[in-house]
């Protein structure tokens, strides 16, 4: 039983990790009460701006509500991504919740699993049957979207837009199209997760966590070099694009036509990459493995720096609770762009969809302060509205420990946050980057040749796209 | 005589011939369409004549798949044709508890390739069981590389796929062993011929038409091989161990490109019917000689 519990976590924490993108911080979060203070001050100063602000809510809200109750009816398809059977109570509540407000309404839910999920949607999608609300991340939802199979939400749903992280709002955001095409869900945000017990091994001071990549490496050596873990595992796969970005390196212009990111930042990001891994402070592995070995490596102590979604601290709890014990969370690493990533995932109504009142009205509901809230209750993903990020639940979680530490460090950065992982980086194209950075860090190239030919491959890839 | 209709075989042959036709003719005969156009999954896409064709011969990337896939069928064949016969040799050996070994050499063939690529992962590690074994043993100074050494990586992929192949060809060849009848070990047994000899002169010969029907059946899936490399290394480092049903993959469900992978998969499809008449023939002129 706990087994497959356990695998279905991890299941379920692998279909987040796709969706997990994205890092650099943006300032300091203030992880402690300062903010939320600060947040409430806002909002009653938006009180105050607006006189009798929360009449003009709830008028909006009963507007809304009014034309749900008089207009909606007919039944709507949703689908999720690897939901279920997790939350298949929580989901089935929020779905009765909806027909009951709207008797007329019929919510036909369907659960996709993350295998396999992008080919039954394009096929859904040329056939014309894609659900009336449709659970994706946004790099999943690009090739639709970029096919104008969404609803552009900047109009549809301008009067709740406000209410969204704008990050998340914007990650829903095209190259070459106006809009934004889905309704954020939830989110999760890289922390940094480290090894307190392998840091101080090392000599360092186990509170004053790395905050910057200079800082995360010389870390990672010291590690090497004091113990027998490794430092840090890079995790190419998921996270070289991301990186770059915080480092300012634009991965392609504008319009995604070209590629843009040889640069010297990015030859320089390269070079310590293929240093760590000559000082050891990488293990030779690495170079082709992904976020599931790194996983692993931290869970059996052999790297001591794990920046990850704190959702995958459920997974180190279950399979290894020394060290989770001995797990700190410190705000994600930030790089000379000042800029925090997060991982997004949302709700689009597709344009095919017969019933879109009732389809943008269930995806807002889905997405809205209480359910999110609800959810997050759940498992550990964040909301992506504002107000439910100022929840006493992010801001002064109850629980002691490490968990509250990295709820807290997380909910704070995420405001702030956006997605970095530009949509065009899907397989094909991280495939083609990362695969000549592993001839660089294996020695066979030079960091610059690497990103030269990476740069001639991801071209050539967005020439014929553009096609 | 009584009640015999003409579709009364057809009736028979029904079940087989449409899930047949669906799940197989209709595929191909899709594919071998599409791959002489221009289709984007979303965007569909016209006929382009020999294109896709011109394309792909210039392209490296399929001609490395190709390499990798061709080299990995040639790591695999002998491997499996060979070894599962000296394993069903030894646990026909008529000893007491053969049937506990003739199951623990099975089960691997159980297992899903996902589990076993994981299990393989763990195990082929600079720092996992394989290298630790082979430096106690003083057979390696350094830990080798198995999955990140770019000329390693096809033969830690074949490792796998041969290990969990061991069983599936066993089951065949005790199958094959069965059939040759003991009087002729025992008739030379009486000649004075050693167990050798035996294995030289009677097994090999009479287990040929085995052999020759696990050789094509491995070279088969052994072309087709995807799932070993996209769990071990993804087809790294720097597509080292990408292989012809890895980059369809890519191409066709990352890129969308559904005509171009079509053509690859045609490709692949005239490789596989081409080896599978050469074995026929091969079967046909021993039987025949």
């Amino acid at each position: 039983m706990t087994r497959s519990v356990t695998w279905r976590r991890l299941a379920l924490s692998l279909s987040m990790l796709v969706l997990l993108a994205a890092c650099g911080t943006g300032g300091e979060p203030d992880t402690d009460d300062a903010e939320p203070d600060v947040d409430d001050t806002e909002d009653v100063d938006e009180d105050a701006d607006d006189p009798d602000g929360e009449d003009a809510d709830d008028a909006d809200g009963e507007d809304a509500i009014d034309d749900e109750d008089t207009e909606l009816s007919g039944e709507i398809t949703f689908t999720t991504l690897q939901l279920s059977p997790d939350f298949d109570e929580y989901l089935e509540g929020v779905i009765a919740d909806f027909e009951a407000e709207h008797p007329e309404v019929e919510v036909q839910w369907t659960d996709l699993p993350f295998e396999g999920a992008q080919e039954r949607l394009l096929a859904d999608a040329s056939a014309g049957t894609l659900a009336d609300v449709v659970n994706l991340n946004p790099d999943l939802a690009f090739p639709l979207a970029s096919e104008g199979e969404f609803v552009d939400l900047d109009d549809a749903g301008a009067d709740v837009r406000d209410d969204y992280v704008e990050g998340a709002w914007d990650s829903f955001r095209y190259p070459g199209m106006d809009g934004a095409y889905g309704y954020p869900w939830y989110l999760s945000t890289e922390v940094t997760m480290y090894n307190t017990a392998l840091l101080e091994e090392a000599g360092l001071d186990a509170d004053d966590a790395p905050e910057t990549f200079d800082e995360l490496f010389d870390t990672a050596r010291a590690v090497a070099e004091n113990t027998d873990a490794r430092g840090m595992h890079p995790a190419l796969e998921n996270r070289f694009v991301i990186d770059l970005v915080k480092l300012g390196v634009d991965i392609t212009d504008e319009d995604a036509t070209q590629a843009t990111f040889n640069t010297p930042e990015a030859v320089a990001h390269v070079e310590e990459l293929v240093s760590l891994y000559e000082d050891g402070a990488v293990s030779p592995d690495a170079v082709t493995e992904g976020h599931r070995q790194e996983i692993e490596a931290y869970q059996a102590g052999n790297i001591a720096l794990f920046p990850s979604g704190p959702n995958f601290l459920n997974i180190i709890e279950e399979n290894a609770p020394d060290i989770a014990e001995t797990t700190q969370a410190a705000p994600q690493i930030e790089g000379p762009a000042g800029v925090t990533g997060m991982s997004v995932m949302g709700l689009m109504v597709p344009e095919s969809t017969e019933n879109p009142d009732a389809a943008h009205a269930f995806a807002q509901y889905m997405t809205n302060e209480e359910n999110q809230l609800a959810f997050a209750e759940e498992t550990l993903i964040f909301p992506s509205i504002v107000a439910a990020l100022e929840d006493p639940m992010f801001t002064e979680p109850d629980e002691d420990g490490d968990f509250a530490e990295a709820i807290s460090v997380a909910a704070a950065q995420l405001p702030d946050a956006a997605n970095l992982r530009p949509v065009v980086v899907d397989d094909e194209v991280n495939n083609a980057i990362i695969s000549n950075v592993q001839s660089a860090m294996l020695g066979d190239m030079t960091p610059e040749d690497a990103l030269a030919d990476a740069e001639d491959e991801v071209d050539a890839i967005l020439e014929r796209r553009t096609e | 005589m009584i009640g015999r209709r003409w579709y009364t075989p057809w009736l028979f042959l029904a079940p087989s011939l449409v899930l047949l036709g669906v799940f197989m003719w209709w595929p191909v005969l899709n594919t071998s369409v599409l791959a002489f156009t221009d289709t984007h999954t979303l965007r569909g896409g016209g006929f382009v004549g020999l294109d896709n064709f011109r394309t792909l011969l210039q392209d490296s990337f399929f001609w490395n798949a190709l390499g990798n896939s061709a080299l990995f069928t040639v790591l695999v064949t002998p491997a499996l044709m060979v070894l599962p016969l000296l394993l069903a040799i030894l646990v026909s050996a008529k000893l007491k508890g053969m049937t506990f070994f003739r199951v623990v050499f099975f089960s691997p063939v159980v297992a899903s390739m996902v589990v076993a690529a994981l299990i393989w992962g763990w195990l082929l590690r600079s720092d996992g069981l394989l290298n630790f074994v082979l430096e106690r043993l003083h057979l390696i100074n350094e830990p080798v590389r198995w999955l990140s050494d770019p000329s390693l990586v096809m033969i830690s992929v074949a490792l796998v796929t041969t290990w969990k192949g061991l069983g599936y060809y066993m089951v065949i060849y005790i199958a094959g062993l069965q059939n040759i009848p003991e009087d002729l070990y025992e008739a030379a047994a009486i000649d004075g011929a050693g167990p050798l000899r035996r294995f030289w002169s009677i097994t090999v010969p009479l287990i040929r038409p085995t052999m020759l029907l696990v050789g094509t059946l491995v070279t088969l899936n052994a072309i087709k091989v995807f799932t070993e490399a996209f769990v071990l290394t993804g087809g790294g480092p720097n597509r080292a161990s990408e292989t012809l049903v890895l980059y369809i993959y890519q191409r066709g469900f990352s890129g969308l490109e559904l005509g171009y992978s079509s053509a690859m998969s045609l490709v692949l499809f005239l490789v596989v019917l081409g080896l599978t008449l050469l074995s026929q023939a091969a079967t046909r002129r021993r039987a025949n000689p």
